[in-house]
């Protein structure tokens, strides 16, 4: 068994492809942005090299805002791990206990994410407007007019306002994992521990979850990079906006890069995600232990 | 089953790949142009465009032009990238001023001047060419002369006896009847921050008058720290508090807000002339709308002095196989999209009129005559801004709007953006 | 009379019982009302993209904003099928995402196997090096990846967006496959190791099989990161004959106005094979779960 598994051949073709591509696609970009972000360059005409000019520019400056921008993406990483996660373990636990309807709940939940960004976006738009939205519909006829407001619009509730949407849009993405993960426990463990006397909770708790270790440390992994980098409902919502109330360092980034033809600080942003998703989902990984060998 | 089914992938792959490799394959003697533009199918201006290609490929037989269309935002991006990468296509639309002075500076660009002939020169003055002229070459040319005017709702005026604002204190006159009313004065969007640069821009305009303007934005020794710039901030910080804004208009996009124009629900919205078209379309009863020149803040401007200009241009890729035929073909196909979108409503024509224009809808028409009465054009400031500087001044107006920042600030700030 | 008598006397003779299976029953009302509730709000967005693909804006924007369509616009299916060339951008897209899926999964499931039960020096690095691929923002890649893909003479072509959906997705997969190979028990590669399957062998027919619900989960993933992609299928992409239906979709909106109704039938039209793709592979995800394939 030995020999077989340390076969070095047989590693370097299965691990081949996916270096390669890898290597050209992810690795050279994150190498090529690096050296960008010492430059000085509108992306189009020769570039002058300033060193670490635009990191200092990053910290320092309080009209770029980039500190703040990173602090929402942080509040939204808590969000989805402590709430968005643990929504989506509860319902992949209850449905993988098998409730009637399970698969039509599974399909259900799984919705928000099987449908464009756009039209959830535009949805969104149309529940926060504040002339016809449902929030302020529902809280005018309850006789609550004082509450009514433009979510959107306002500095203090735009944040949460656009945070919702993106917690609740994955739940079902983070639940299919752990639903799959669930069901492909073998269930002979789940009825051994019920002719022990076991409540469902006590399953859960002692056998299923820590069972479910390696997918739910994934889940934690993408959910923190997914906060760190998130941008598309944000930019439909907001813009970042009011005066950068919903700022994230991704829309920061684009609009550095795209909107103002400052590439090298816009690269500057992005090496500071990268850095920090990196650091987060290693950080993560050893958290919840190693993984054996 | 699986195997079966990667087999017939895998041969879709190698064949479909095989096609790319001998793909255009057109007749020896065709040549083909590639123009990219954001004339969508979905927009006012591609029927013009359909239009103007066909007429010069019956012009110049074995031209055959190639037009893939993009949408607006994402062209942006696309045309930065294709710069970058020294991909233009010959013929590609663009936004004169700011946004293609670096094209032009990288040399990717191909100077026009010599395809500029009299016959051409007598149809487009050289003003027209303005935002397309850098370091005094001519580098594109536009069929397009959008301006900002102020669109009103002229049912609601007459249903609460009022006339059509001219100076600044009529306009908060009709502003404090129509809140009296109930009815929200002017409708805008502070989130796509263009909306609400159409407002302040045209008060800024009519408050420091229009050589002020361009020699503060071109950095030409005037300073932004100025009093009529700080009179219009102020003016325009009166509006928000007073209420004249719509008041969720923070949460709004241009397509929310002006619905709430089309549908009635405001008075008044400040935007460029192609609502005109989109009254004709959006709105139930277009009779009901008309449009008048943006009201006057003090006499330092004229009410014919107008925002807007000639930035919608068609440039040339230096490095085209063919360029005389495409130096022709930018000026051929602007003459002939300037006609039919003006014919169709899309925009006002740039180039000389010499064809009927009674179907041209009223209200299109007026715009025209402003335009041909305009004693002077001032081009939006995100616009003859250069791309850096035209986003900062987008997020002060943005926080100057929700009162984040003071006139005062605001004022310092641009001039500190503008150093 | 008496049965209820009978009831009574029997709940207070094993009080426990009763209570026990009062609990369960008010639980599992709760249960599913909270089930119903969520379910609800997760399938509103479907019904709210199929009413305003029928109607005007005047409708979207303020008339009739939830509500079924007060006039009912088939001409919005008809307007998002004419303009442009949805049915190519259609078949764009499938061929697009079809090829990553697959090109996904046999590199995902390869480097997995190599990544997780052979043993060479430095796959611990090269482990934490993938996450790499889940970090980089696409936005600031799209430059790189441009200047890379046209060196490599790609651009605009398939091959185009499908190396970087792959190189992008990868990260992602290989870590939902290191999720459930854990689960794998290594007695299962023993075992096949002493009846004398070689390191290929073990990948084919052991490893290979037992994934399947993790690859199933990957292929749907992959297919909705390809499916709704636009930054990439628009700048490596010039060429409409290449084109993909995000990018299609989003050429019905015009410079400064929208005319939403389309783009909603567009979209309609858009997300109906992912809703055929999904309910198809989680039927198999289910199937490869209850057959009971992994046996611990």
């Amino acid at each position: 068994m030995k020999t077989v598994r340390q076969n070095k051949l047989a590693a370097i073709l299965f691990i081949l492809p996916a270096s390669l591509l890898f290597f050209t696609i992810i690795i050279m970009p994150i190498f090529m942005s690096g050296y960008y972000s010492f430059l000085g360059w509108d992306g189009i005409n020769q570039p002058t090299f300033i060193g670490i000019g635009n990191y200092i520019e990053l910290f320092t400056s309080p009209v770029a805002g980039f500190p703040k921008s990173l602090l929402n993406a942080l509040i939204l990483a808590v969000l989805s791990v402590f709430i968005q996660l643990p929504l989506s373990l509860g319902l992949a636990l209850v449905l993988s206990r098998g409730v009637k309807g399970e698969k039509f709940f599974v399909a259900v939940f799984f919705m928000p994410v099987l449908i464009s960004t756009v039209v959830i976006g535009q949805l969104w738009l149309k529940i926060y407007n504040p002339e016809y939205g449902i929030v302020n519909v529902a809280l005018n006829s309850l006789g609550l007019e004082k509450y009514a407001r433009t979510w959107l619009g306002e500095q203090d509730t735009a944040l949460i306002a656009v945070f919702i949407p993106i917690i609740w849009q994955y739940v079902g993405y983070h639940m299919l994992l752990m639903y799959a993960g669930i069901k492909s426990i073998p269930t002979e463990i789940r009825e051994a521990a019920k002719v022990e006397g076991a409540t469902e909770g006590q399953i859960d708790r002692y056998i299923i979850i820590p069972m479910l270790k390696p997918i739910i440390k994934v889940c934690v992994i993408f959910a923190v990079t997914g906060s760190l980098k998130a941008f598309d409902l944000i930019y439909v919502l907001t813009r970042g906006g009011p005066a950068k109330a919903t700022e994230v360092p991704s829309t920061l980034m684009v609009a550095m890069i795209f909107d103002r033809n400052r590439y090298g600080f816009g690269s500057a942003i992005a090496i500071m995600i990268i850095a920090l998703c990196f650091f987060f989902a290693l950080a993560i990984k050893r958290a919840f232990g190693t993984e054996e060998d | 089953m699986l195997k079966r089914l990667l087999g017939t992938l895998l041969s879709v792959v190698i064949i479909t790949s095989f096609m790319s490799g001998c793909r255009q394959e057109t007749s020896k003697d065709q040549i083909v142009l590639t123009l990219w533009s954001i004339a969508t199918e979905s927009d006012a201006f591609s029927n013009a465009y359909s239009k103007a290609i066909k007429d010069f490929e019956d012009a110049n037989p074995g031209v055959k032009i190639v037009h893939e269309t993009f949408e607006n935002e994402a062209y942006k991006t696309k045309i930065k990238t294709a710069v970058t990468g020294n991909k233009l296509p010959d013929l590609f639309f663009t936004w004169g001023g700011g946004f293609s002075k670096p094209f032009v500076e990288s040399g990717k660009v191909l100077a026009i001047d010599k395809y500029y002939t009299d016959e051409y020169k007598e149809q487009l003055s050289e003003a027209a060419l303005t935002y397309t002229t850098y370091n005094g070459k001519i580098y594109g040319s536009t069929y397009t002369t959008p301006i900002s005017a102020l669109f009103y709702n002229k049912k609601i005026f007459d249903e609460n006896g009022l006339k059509a604002p001219t100076t600044f204190d009529e306009l908060v006159q009709v502003c404090d009847k129509l809140i009296q009313k109930g009815i929200t004065p002017i409708g805008i969007s502070a989130k796509d921050t263009w909306v609400l640069a159409m407002t302040h821009d045209a008060m800024t305009l009519k408050s420091a008058g229009s050589e002020k303007v361009k020699a503060a934005l071109t950095k030409a020794g005037q300073s932004y720290d100025d009093p009529d710039f700080l009179e219009s901030a102020k003016k325009f910080r009166q509006l928000v508090e007073m209420g004249a804004f719509y008041k969720g208009a923070t949460g709004l996009s241009n397509d929310e807000a002006s619905a709430l124009f089309y549908s009635g629900k405001v008075a008044m919205y400040t935007t460029g002339s192609w609502m005109a078209g989109s009254i004709q379309t959006d709105a139930e009863n277009p009779s009901d709308f008309d449009v008048v020149p943006f009201p006057l803040l003090g006499s330092n401007a004229k009410a014919t002095d107008f925002m807007g200009g000639a930035v919608d241009s068609i440039m040339v890729s230096a490095s085209t196989k063919d360029p005389d035929l495409a130096g022709k073909a930018a000026f051929e196909l602007t003459r002939s999209i300037s006609k039919y979108a003006y014919l169709d409503g899309a925009g006002l024509a740039v180039w000389k009129k010499d064809y009927d224009d009674s179907g041209v809808n009223p209200m299109t028409k007026k715009l025209a005559d402003f335009a041909a009465n305009a004693t002077s054009f001032t081009l939006w400031f995100d616009t003859t801004m250069e791309a850096e500087d035209a986003g900062e001044y987008l997020t002060l107006l943005q926080e100057l709007y929700v009162g984040e920042i003071t006139p005062e600030e605001f004022v310092s700030s641009m001039k500190k953006n503008l150093e | 009379m008496d049965r209820e008598i009978k009831a009574v006397t029997n709940e207070f003779h094993t009080p426990t019982k009763a209570i026990v299976q009062k609990k369960i029953k008010i639980s599992s009302i709760l249960t599913y009302t909270v089930l119903g509730i969520w379910a609800v709000i997760n399938i509103f967005p479907l019904y709210w993209m199929f009413t305003f693909s029928l109607k005007s804006n005047k409708e979207i924007f303020g008339d009739n904003v939830i509500g079924l369509p007060k006039e009912w616009l088939f001409s919005n299916y008809l307007n998002a099928l004419t303009k442009g060339n949805m049915a190519l951008y259609l078949i764009n897209s499938t061929i697009v995402t079809g090829l990553t899926i697959i090109l996904t999964l046999i590199v995902a499931s390869m480097a997995t196997y190599a990544l997780t039960r052979l043993v060479w020096r430095g796959r611990k690095t090269v482990n934490n090096i993938i996450m790499l691929g889940l970090t980089i923002p696409i936005h600031a890649a799209i430059l790189p990846v441009y200047l890379i893909l046209d060196k490599l003479k790609m651009l605009n072509s398939y091959q185009a967006l499908i190396i970087p959906y792959t190189a992008f997705g990868l990260a992602m997969s290989i870590m939902i496959c290191n999720g459930f190979i854990v689960n794998i028990p290594k007695e299962l590669d023993e075992a096949a190791c002493i009846d004398g399957c070689s390191v290929y062998g073990i990948f084919f027919r052991i490893i290979l099989p037992l994934m399947k619900p993790a690859l199933s989960t990957v292929a749907i993933f992959t297919f909705l990161s390809c499916w709704n992609e636009l930054m990439f299928a628009n700048i490596l992409i010039d060429d409409a004959k290449y084109r993909t239906i995000s990018v299609g979709i989003q050429t019905l909106s015009g410079t400064h106005t929208t005319e939403w109704g389309p783009i909603g039938a567009a979209l309609v039209i858009a997300t109906f094979p992912t809703l055929i793709l999904y309910s198809f592979m989680s039927t198999k995800i289910q199937k490869s779960l209850t057959a009971g394939a992994v046996k611990g």
